[in-house]
């Protein structure tokens, strides 16, 4: 119980920020990926009349929009924390590092339900057909959050300074999403990366957001995947962050 | 743990349950604290204290003489390369979470949330410390009025000046009134009125039971509030008593100063003598029209333990 609590006042804490911060979050988590869309369909031709292509562009827009929000969003308000001493502030109490981490997971969680519903009602009234699978769909975007998290967490703990970490969040939100077949197909890409590129976190996540927007529940392989990875990163991310100095 | 059933405790009994059964008379015990960097830098050198239960004691010391360090690691902040602390009993070092519970922190550069209003700050910081709904607003509520923010209350912290952010860093630490409070420089930044009355809540919180263990860096604060004063120099603890026992270390406790007469807008010139008398047979000789001969106070102490004066800004007064 106490330890919910813990989780539920460092949500509340970052949530309340949002007040004077909602600007760069519709930006990250709407603007862009919207934008993304609206670009990635007048420049596919021919191809962006078929409602595949449309379905791929959309299920694109929400990894960026999850990319963006989970790596360099939340790894920004992580470095925030860490370099204008609130971290020492939460450090004093008698507070776990994992409730801590716990609770930029949650609001992670409720950006992600935002950036998604709003991005699917965009698409709908664009004329996407599709046919979501909610629970399918849900679980993907929570593994892909925890995953992405994972990332923007072991940045924060890491980084040197808060221009570097910046840096790299920055750079792994967009790069994720550009370097993986995400708004187009592994086929276009060049050859070279074409193997690597598959293993990217994005390209699980964008192929399994794309399966269950056209109703499909085969995500098996996609969310295992996305699950080891989110062990992983997490695993990393909580054994970094720590209160105490050496 | 603070809960709603003890909010009219009296102060004293509410400290008390805070404390782990069969706590010590010890609140602090340190032995042979030791901090060594990757670099090889020793910031501390074998520290021993003992602060008793109530007790208020300020720790002195020139820029990166360790009082940092040592805050840092009673505090758990900083993890030592050897010795011992326990905090009531407590092993800080094996446990650091069990321990900052009975402890309220102030850190020397701590950020705050610049959205939350002030209120929400405390409430939030409140019930990150273990007190019940009810419990964490009545302690606001406390903590916002014994620090003179009630103007403040609903405001965002990022409109408030840097004084009273640094008072919102001190209530922090107030919250929940525990047993041991560790605040390292709380008072600097602050202009004299605010220090008057951050002295005035340490004070009490002292008077309700709690133990203080603080650095600063004016000689008028550790004179003040403290019942006794550690300095370290070189990361080692060079003296701990009370005002009087570290006066009483002086062999020469009269302090001549005077500028050169040739110079009066020049360095200061101090000397100390054994008696008044002698002081006085110095001016004679050395044909001094201008001087102030005076008993020695903690900043002579302090300049002759560390070789080192504070500077004007320092010791300004509050």
């Amino acid at each position: 119980m106490r330890r919910l609590t813990d989780i539920v006042c460092v949500f509340r804490i970052q949530l309340m920020s949002m007040r004077a911060e909602a600007g760069p979050f519709f930006l990250a988590a709407l603007v862009f990926p919207a934008a993304m869309y609206l670009f990635a369909n007048a420049v596919g031709g021919v191809e962006a009349a078929q409602n595949q292509s449309r379905l791929r562009f959309l299920a694109g827009s929400i990894v960026f929009s999850l990319s963006l929000t989970s790596i360099s969003w939340l790894g920004y308000l992580l470095l925030e924390n860490r370099f204008t001493g609130r971290l020492k502030l939460f450090a004093t109490l008698p507070l776990a590092p994992s409730s801590y981490i716990l609770g930029f997971l949650g609001f992670a969680f409720v950006q992600a339900a935002l950036g998604t519903t709003v991005l699917l009602l965009i698409g709908r009234v664009l004329g996407v057909v599709m046919e979501p699978s909610i629970a399918a769909l849900t679980l993907v975007i929570m593994l892909t959050v925890l995953c992405l998290c994972g990332f923007g967490v072991i940045i924060a703990a890491r980084a040197r300074s808060f221009t570097e970490g910046s840096l790299l969040t920055d750079a792994l939100g967009a790069g994720l999403v550009f370097l993986a077949p995400v708004y187009y197909t592994p086929e276009t890409m060049p050859q070279s990366m074409r193997t690597v590129s598959q293993f990217l976190p994005t390209a699980f996540a964008a192929r399994a957001v794309r399966t269950t927007l056209s109703g499909g529940h085969q995500i098996g392989s996609d969310a295992l995947a996305l699950a080891v990875m989110a062990i992983v990163t997490l695993a990393l991310g909580f054994k970094l962050t720590k209160w105490r100095e050496d | 743990m603070v809960t709603e059933e003890t909010l009219l405790e009296p102060d004293r009994a509410r400290v008390a349950r805070q404390l782990p059964e069969r706590a010590a008379s010890v609140a602090v015990r340190v032995r042979g604290l030791v901090k060594r960097y990757a670099d090889g830098t020793e910031a501390n050198r074998g520290i021993d204290l003992d602060v008793q239960r109530g007790e208020l004691i300020s720790i002195l010391g020139p820029n990166g003489a360790g009082k940092t360090t040592f805050l840092r690691q009673i505090s758990t902040e900083l993890r030592p390369s050897g010795g011992s602390i326990e905090i009531f009993g407590l092993n800080a070092v094996a446990a650091p979470q069990r321990v900052k519970q009975i402890m309220g922190i102030t850190p020397q550069e701590a950020g705050v949330f610049e959205s939350l209003t002030v209120r929400e700050h405390f409430e939030l910081f409140a019930r990150l410390k273990n007190l019940s709904k009810a419990a964490a607003r009545a302690a606001t509520r406390k903590v916002i009025s014994a620090l003179g923010l009630v103007a403040e209350t609903g405001k965002r912290v990022g409109s408030l000046s840097g004084g009273q952010r640094r008072r919102i860093l001190i209530g922090l630490a107030l919250l929940g009134r525990p047993p041991l409070l560790v605040l390292d420089e709380p008072t600097t930044g602050l202009d004299p009125s605010s220090r008057l009355a951050v002295w005035g809540v340490i004070r009490r919180a002292v008077t309700d039971g709690a133990t203080v263990i603080l650095s600063t860096h004016y000689m008028e604060e550790a004179e003040r509030l403290s019942d006794r004063i550690g300095i370290i120099d070189h990361g080692r603890l060079v003296a701990v008593g009370t005002l009087d026992e570290l006066l009483g270390r002086l062999e020469r406790s009269y302090r001549l100063s005077y500028h050169d007469q040739l110079d009066p807008f020049g360095k200061l010139c101090v000397h100390y003598f054994a008696s008044f008398n002698e002081a006085r047979a110095h001016v004679a000789d050395a044909e001094l029209s201008e001087y102030s001969i005076a008993r020695a106070s903690l900043e002579d102490v302090y300049f002759t333990l560390t070789g080192e004066r504070f500077e004007r800004g320092d010791t300004e007064s509050a």
